[in-house]
């Protein structure tokens, strides 16, 4: 069974339909990266499947469950995401940011959360960031304790947001890294991002979102090699200028 | 033309005023000198205006914490909720906001049925009259303390409030672990405004004549014989509220800088 199923998913806001009749699914362990021009309804697309954004029509599964028919905060606790601008929570330290969720939400006791913030910060790299607080972070610490703080939920699938997106450019390359040892590890991700390297490294599927819909999807090779729509074609030979491909 | 016998009366450059005031002998009404027997006065009647200054505290930590729980959650009403209540309590500091202190202490001096019974031990202080004095002061301040407040909460950003969702916490959880100790932080500055002006605007509770700073003060100088002395009466007390103002507002810069984020500005 799919650990994720969008099925065909309908969003407007107001009178702009953002996306249209979007539907794919994704196995556990799968890397699926999405890519398309800016406004094509990417992020509102992970963030129909978080519930952060309600859908207007259409189904979405979670490991066969409809999620418009489950608690949101226990949709979300299985559900990790990663934001673009990291969303830190500014007056608490590295830890701080990992453990609130553990103990708030998964109802870990204090001494168990701060052990598992800092397994978790040490895997992502940041073992002697733990005390520091955000504000005294670079950009790709940062981000870096974004994903510590939704991998230690042990989501079933975690949502990237264009996670390198806000970041100085000789700081994507520590966080791409993580993401590539968590997709190396198994982990099921969905992750909006122009990186081209990572998709062609990474991704088991590439999906090409235009307007709202779907207008390509597949594996990362096919599509860069032999994309059947001419506009695949144009927006990947865009990206791959400003990005880079190999 | 000639001008009018009754204009005359009136200097016509400010040079004649500086003439005036330093050649000719002083009408006995102008006690604005200076004199060492007035400071004396001032010095034995200590225990009169110490009582003063005990009101005064007393009326602008009460009013202050009566405007602080109302005003904390109010100003989260008006942020985060909606419907009937919300357009209820922003109605409300409108009015609040919108209403001369002095008109507010005399309403509900007035306008309320409060037993006059009671008085406060050693201030003597008529109780029924202290407590108005806290209502006025105390629900005008709520009103200014939920703006503080709401702005504080808006200055946090809702990306903090996603993040937070984002991990499965409630809306309520999001607000207390994660919103609320920002907005706290960032409501300190305003806080320092607010409590400056309360402890200045409880010499209104002179009003409905309230022993406190400004009463005793006034009841000091008009004393038979001592109209001279009120320069330094007033000057005394001007002295005593600059004092509570300046050591209060020094020791919440002081939490304001132990209780910032690293890395981050205070205030």
């Amino acid at each position: 069974m799919s650990l994720l199923r969008v099925e065909d998913v309908h969003k407007s806001y107001g009178d702009e339909r953002v996306l249209e009749d979007v539907s794919f699914a994704m196995d556990p362990g799968d890397v699926e990266v999405v890519i398309g021009p800016s406004g094509s309804g990417k992020s509102t697309l992970l963030q129909c499947i978080n519930r952060l954004t309600e859908v207007d029509d259409g189904e979405i599964h979670l490991d066969g469950e409809e999620i418009h028919r489950m608690d949101e905060n226990e949709l979300r606790r299985r559900v990790g995401m990663v934001f673009q601008e990291f969303n830190l929570f500014a007056h608490r330290t590295a830890r701080g940011n990992v453990t609130l969720g553990l103990t708030e939400v998964l109802g870990m006791g204090k001494r168990e959360a701060r052990e598992r913030a800092d397994d978790y910060l040490s895997r992502v790299g940041l073992a002697n960031q733990a005390d520091s607080y955000p504000a005294e972070l670079s950009g790709g610490q940062k981000q870096r304790v974004g994903i510590a703080r939704a991998l230690a939920m042990d989501p079933e699938l975690i949502l990237f947001d264009e996670p390198t997106s806000a970041l100085d450019p000789e700081l994507v390359g520590e966080v791409l890294s993580v993401m590539a040892d968590l997709a190396e590890g198994g982990m099921t991700m969905l992750c909006v991002t122009h990186e081209m390297g990572f998709a062609r490294s990474a991704a088991s599927t590439l999906t090409f979102l235009d307007d709202g819909r779907i207008v390509e999807r597949g594996p990362p090779e096919d599509l860069f090699e032999r994309p059947e729509r001419d506009r695949t074609r144009a927006f990947l030979g865009r990206l791959t200028d400003v990005h880079g491909g190999t | 033309m000639d001008p009018i016998p009754v204009l005359q009366a009136v200097p016509a450059d400010p040079a004649s005023v500086v003439r005036v005031a330093s050649s000719t002998p002083l009408p006995p009404e102008f006690a604005g000198q200076l004199e060492t027997r007035d400071w004396a006065f001032v010095a034995e009647n200590w225990h009169f205006l110490a009582l003063g200054t005990a009101v005064t505290v007393l009326l602008t930590a009460t009013s202050l914490a009566l405007g602080f729980l109302l005003g904390f959650p109010a100003g989260t009403v008006e942020f985060y909720g909606d419907g009937w209540l919300q357009a209820v309590v922003s109605t409300v500091g409108v009015f609040l906001r919108g209403t001369p202190i002095v008109v507010l202490i005399v309403l509900f001096a007035f306008g309320l049925p409060i037993p006059r019974i009671g008085t406060v031990p050693v201030l003597e202080v008529r109780l029924s009259n202290f407590l108005v004095a806290i209502l006025a002061l105390g629900l005008r301040s709520a009103a200014y303390q939920a703006q503080v407040f709401r702005g504080a909460i808006a200055s946090v950003g809702e990306g903090q409030m996603r993040a937070a969702r984002a991990v499965g916490m409630t809306e309520m959880s999001a607000i207390r672990h994660v919103v609320f100790p920002q907005a706290v932080r960032r409501s300190i500055p305003g806080f320092q405004n607010e409590f400056t002006i309360v402890l200045k605007d409880t010499s209104i509770a002179f009003a409905i004549g309230i022993a406190e700073l400004l009463t005793q003060a006034t009841r000091l100088y008009l004393r038979p014989g001592r109209d001279t002395a009120v320069t330094e009466v007033v000057l005394t007390i001007s002295a005593v509220y600059f004092v509570l103002t300046f050591g209060t507002n020094r020791t919440l810069d002081y939490l304001d800088e132990a209780y910032a984020v690293p890395g981050e500005g205070s205030g």
